[in-house]
């Protein structure tokens, strides 16, 4: 039951070859492609997808301690809350006005500064905050504040300097104090 | 031509075409999308925060404050480069060779008080990576050397955009004297460079 074509035909055969045989010249395109992923495989690992990202802060506009300190008076205790950075990754606050008794431990993670700002600015209308970072505390403690001001939408918050007054009443407290 | 069309197995015949032309247009997007690292001044380990404001990659003047609190500035494309310490050269009326200022388009920033900019500027590229920049004085004085280079590139150029790399462990005084600095000439608007994180994570202490 052999067809007729399936009967191998040189000259058959011979045609069919001439008729894959592609038109034109058939390049050898291996070279080319090894080429180009050299290439490729170049000018990605040399190029730098990194762009520059940061937070935007705005300082006040800098005046004269008096007008500064009215304003900061002129600001309800029960509104405000004071953070203080401390050397060593250590963190207190206190609200409203300083006092001896009201300096209490805060830890940077999740569960405590997070949950402890959701809270203050959910119970205090218009929450006001005042970032001080001690001198010698490392620079990261004061963005990772920041970022939680921005995280939690606490829009009122200005960063100072803590004072003397606050590192005495620290000190009384029990409160370990570099001398700066 | 018949023996081999009868005895050899044919080889799959692969069509490269399209993979060529694929390769070829990465590469030529890489090749568009790529700007070569420069070398950056100073090494700096940047805190880490969810904040995702992307900053320009041109008009940027960004002060580089080490872990010793050492600054550094750094200026986006040589030509404001060049503009820039023409500038200074005209304020504190010093002449600067052609190969001085060269030198000073090609780096990417300093950190020298401006007595030892002259000497930073003729050392050779290897030299110049091995020379120990102390730093652009920043003390809070009568006399701020980056105050006065902060306030000529903002001359220099129009909308000048001011960032400030710091250090996640550089001690808060240092950053603060920046800040202080930036403060006094006026520049009230600045962006800290962070590098992202996410916002369940922790700092780690």
């Amino acid at each position: 039951m052999l067809d007729i074509d399936d009967i191998p035909n040189p000259n058959r055969l011979r045609r069919l070859g001439r008729a894959k045989e592609k038109p034109g010249i058939v390049t050898d395109m291996n070279s080319m492609v090894d080429m180009a992923f050299l290439l490729l495989t170049f000018f990605m690992l040399s190029t730098t997808m990194y762009r520059p990202r940061g937070m935007e802060l705005v300082m006040p506009v800098p005046d004269d301690e008096k007008t500064r300190t009215e304003e900061v008076q002129a600001v309800k205790a029960s509104q405000a809350l004071t953070l203080i950075a401390m050397p060593e990754n250590k963190l207190y606050y206190y609200r409203g006005l300083p006092e001896a008794a009201g300096f209490k431990p805060l830890t940077y993670d999740k569960a405590g500064l997070r949950n402890f700002l959701q809270r203050f600015a959910q119970e205090t209308e218009k929450p006001v905050v005042l970032l001080k970072p001690h001198p010698d505390c490392a620079f990261e403690n004061l963005v990772i504040l920041l970022d939680e001001m921005n995280i939690n939408r606490i829009g009122r918050y200005a960063i100072d300097r803590v004072s003397e007054q606050e590192l005495d009443l620290m000190r009384s407290a029990g409160i370990p104090v570099p001398n700066s | 031509m018949r023996s081999s069309a009868l005895s050899r197995p044919k080889t799959p015949q692969i069509d490269m075409t399209p993979m060529v032309d694929m390769a070829f247009l990465l590469v030529t997007f890489f090749l568009l999308a790529t700007t070569f690292k420069t070398g950056e001044i100073v090494w700096v380990q940047m805190p880490r925060s969810v904040a995702g404001l992307n900053l320009p990659m041109t008009d940027l003047l960004t002060v580089f404050v080490d872990k010793d609190g050492r600054a550094y500035l750094s200026l986006t494309s040589p030509p404001a480069r060049r503009a820039w310490l023409q500038r200074h050269a005209q304020v504190n009326q010093v002449q600067y060779t052609e190969e001085e200022y060269r030198a000073f388009e090609m780096m990417s920033g300093f950190g020298v008080p401006s007595t030892q900019l002259r000497e930073l500027l003729q050392k050779s590229p290897e030299e110049r990576k091995r020379f120990v920049q102390t730093g652009i004085p920043a003390k809070v004085g009568d006399k701020n050397e980056l105050a006065d280079w902060i306030i000529l590139a903002r001359a220099t150029i129009p909308r000048l955009r001011i960032a400030i790399k710091a250090d996640a462990t550089t001690p808060y005084k240092k950053v603060e004297d920046v800040i202080k600095t930036l403060t006094d000439i006026n520049v009230l608007r600045f962006t800290l460079i962070t590098q992202p994180k996410k916002l369940d994570d922790d700092a780690g202490y």
